[in-house]
């Protein structure tokens, strides 16, 4: 066991292998039906989303309430693609991840200025300002949305059901979320956490804090714009806007916020719990906001870094603990 | 001269912080400098830094460049650390994670390798976690390197930010109250370790400090600000038998007649 760790992590991209064979064998074995398939592929664009957010939230501290928009901006970029050009996801992920980028310096750029809850306001007005544009814009099928976006072939073989497309949203997924680990665990994630802890000290220490500040907004804009590009390809290829409104925003953050901010498997673990449960709770429509809003509430206040965060601690106690004794001994 | 000042100011509205300072500091020295409250010791560090910018006319020079309107990542860069006086830990990072953001500047991995997580990385990322356990060993916190910096008591955050500032292997490191809130018994420990590292990694120092014991038998010259002026500058025992220096510090010592004017009004 202490040995296979050691080369976990010294190839961390051996993990992700594993996690892929493993994943890959999950619907033969445990799915019934095509919801569920359905719903893995919504988790996995939701974990996409979770693992942008957290880099540019949980890591570099900056609040952004209008991710949901740069995730608009994914879809469409895609689904305009599809309309206009016909192309395939293979096209217009790449072209997603580029132009969702682009406007992550966007909203990038207020947070020289402005902090906390004013930053919070900038972005929603950015966020809201995209799904209107969108929502009143023909070019991007206004209030009709975009309908029938093909899914992808490869070999011949057409991804169009919920269960084949199980095999093209999990390797996006994991890739994404092995850029986001291999990013966080080295100087980056570490400058990004200084800045949100104290930037005056992290200039001291040489880092350049306007440049990690756009930085994250970039990269997490980057993962948001790939989740949308895989949600618009999505069966049965459906995107509207008002799949894009502040409601959305708050599972996101839910989703950051429970797993654990500043927290790579947390991010993960909020993602796959808050999905499944708002899948569940549909039901209850009326209610769902406002239980994700206290979910927030309570963590905050009872579990500050979420279930990810919280689980460490109580690792990283008892290995403390442990020290402690042996060396009193 | 490893730091230079020419015709430093610095005025907050009317108030002058620091007027007309110049310094000169050769390498490999410790300099004390030393001044009663709101004399401008901090702005003098936060100018030089790069945390305020100076006001026009104002010249600095590190190490041979000009420093005078750099922000301050590229001077941290140029090898110019501090700690400040209200510690400025990053208190919801563990203690090695800390440490290790200080030695950003030294790393050596391009953004695209750290992005696609090539081996290399990983191997660095050892190497540098290596170095900086030893460094924390060194200082005394090596048990502590999980915990958050939040859990650590107040001597060992003047510890860690001790390290915290070393790891970035400066040339010249820029203490601001060090010692403040410690009690005798850990401001000699606290001492002996800096003048440990002083010369494990040849380090020029300035310290600002308000326990003159430390000044005194620490530093090789002191320089004495007061109202942003600086009015005595050499050695300690020289400057501690310095007039202006008694001055602001005690106020002005009176002749018999000033005495009887001072009382009579």
């Amino acid at each position: 066991m202490e040995k296979f760790k050691k080369i976990i992590s010294q190839y961390p991209f051996l993990g992700f292998i594993i996690a892929y064979l493993i994943l890959l064998c999950v619907p033969t074995i445990f799915f019934t039906d095509l919801y569920q398939s359905h719903l893995s592929s919504l988790i996995f664009v939701n974990i996409i989303v979770a693992a942008g957010l957290n880099i540019v939230k949980g890591y570099c501290g900056q609040v952004t309430v209008g991710h949901v928009g740069l995730y608009a901006v994914g879809s469409y970029t895609a689904g305009c693609m599809f309309m206009y050009l016909g192309s395939d996801l293979w096209m217009t992920l790449p072209a997603a991840i580029i132009v969702t980028g682009l406007f992550g310096i966007a909203f990038g750029i207020p947070s020289f200025r402005l902090e906390g809850p004013y930053l919070a306001l900038a972005t929603l007005g950015g966020g809201e300002a995209i799904r209107l544009f969108i929502e009143n814009g023909e070019f991007f099928g206004s209030t009709y949305g975009i309908s029938s976006i093909s899914q992808p072939v490869i070999f011949g073989v057409p991804f169009d059901t919920p269960d084949k497309y199980y095999y093209i949203s999990m390797p996006v997924m994991l890739i994404a979320v092995y850029f986001s680990y291999s990013i966080l665990k080295s100087s980056i994630g570490r400058a990004f956490m200084s800045v949100r802890e104290d930037p005056i000290s992290a200039a001291a220490s040489g880092i350049d804090i306007k440049k990690y500040k756009i930085l994250a907004f970039i990269l997490s804009a980057m993962f948001a714009g790939a989740a949308g590009a895989v949600y618009a390809h999505l069966p049965p290829g459906y995107i509207h806007p008002n799949n894009y409104t502040v409601i959305e925003m708050v599972t996101f953050l839910a989703m950051v916020v429970f797993g654990g901010l500043g927290h790579i498997w947390g991010g993960i673990i909020g993602a796959i719990i808050i999905t499944i449960v708002y899948d569940l709770t549909r039901p209850l429509y009326e209610y769902q906001l406002f239980i994700f809003g206290l979910t927030i509430v309570l963590t905050i206040l009872f579990m500050p870094k979420g279930i990810g965060g919280f689980i460490d601690k109580i690792f990283i106690d008892k290995r403390f603990k442990k020290k402690k004794v042996e060396e009193g001994k | 001269m490893l730091l230079k000042t020419k015709n430093l100011m610095k005025a907050f509205g009317g108030l002058k912080a620091i007027d007309k300072v110049d310094f000169e500091l050769p390498a490999g020295e410790i300099r004390g400098i030393i001044g009663p409250n709101g004399s401008g010791k901090s702005t003098f560090f936060n100018l030089v830094s790069g945390v305020y910018d100076p006001d026009p006319g104002s010249y600095i020079e590190f190490d041979g460049h000009d420093i005078t309107d750099e922000p301050p990542h590229k001077i941290g860069a140029l090898g110019l650390s501090r700690t400040f006086q209200l510690l400025r830990l990053y208190q919801d990072m563990s203690v090695i994670n800390n440490v290790m953001s200080g030695y950003h500047t030294r790393v050596k991995y391009k953004f695209f390798d750290a992005v696609i997580g090539r081996k290399k990385i990983w191997d660095q990322e050892k190497e540098i976690k290596d170095e900086m356990m030893e460094l924390l060993s060194f200082v005394g916190l090596a048990d502590y390197a999980e915990l958050n910096a939040s859990e650590l008591s107040g001597g060992q955050r003047r510890l860690l930010v001790l390290a915290r500032a070393i790891a970035m292997k400066p040339k010249l490191l820029m203490l601001d109250e060090p010692a403040a809130g410690l009690s005798p018994v850990n401001v000699d420990n606290l001492m002996k370790i800096i003048m440990q590292l002083k010369d494990k990694y040849g380090l020029t120092l300035i310290i600002i400090e308000h326990i003159l014991k430390v000044v005194m038998d620490t530093c090789n010259t002191v320089t004495v600000l007061d109202h942003g002026q600086k009015i005595a500058e050499g050695t300690p025992s020289q400057v501690k038998d310095d007039n202006a220096v008694i001055e602001a510090y005690l106020g002005k010592k009176m002749n018999d007649e000033e005495m009887r004017k001072a009382l009579a009004v």
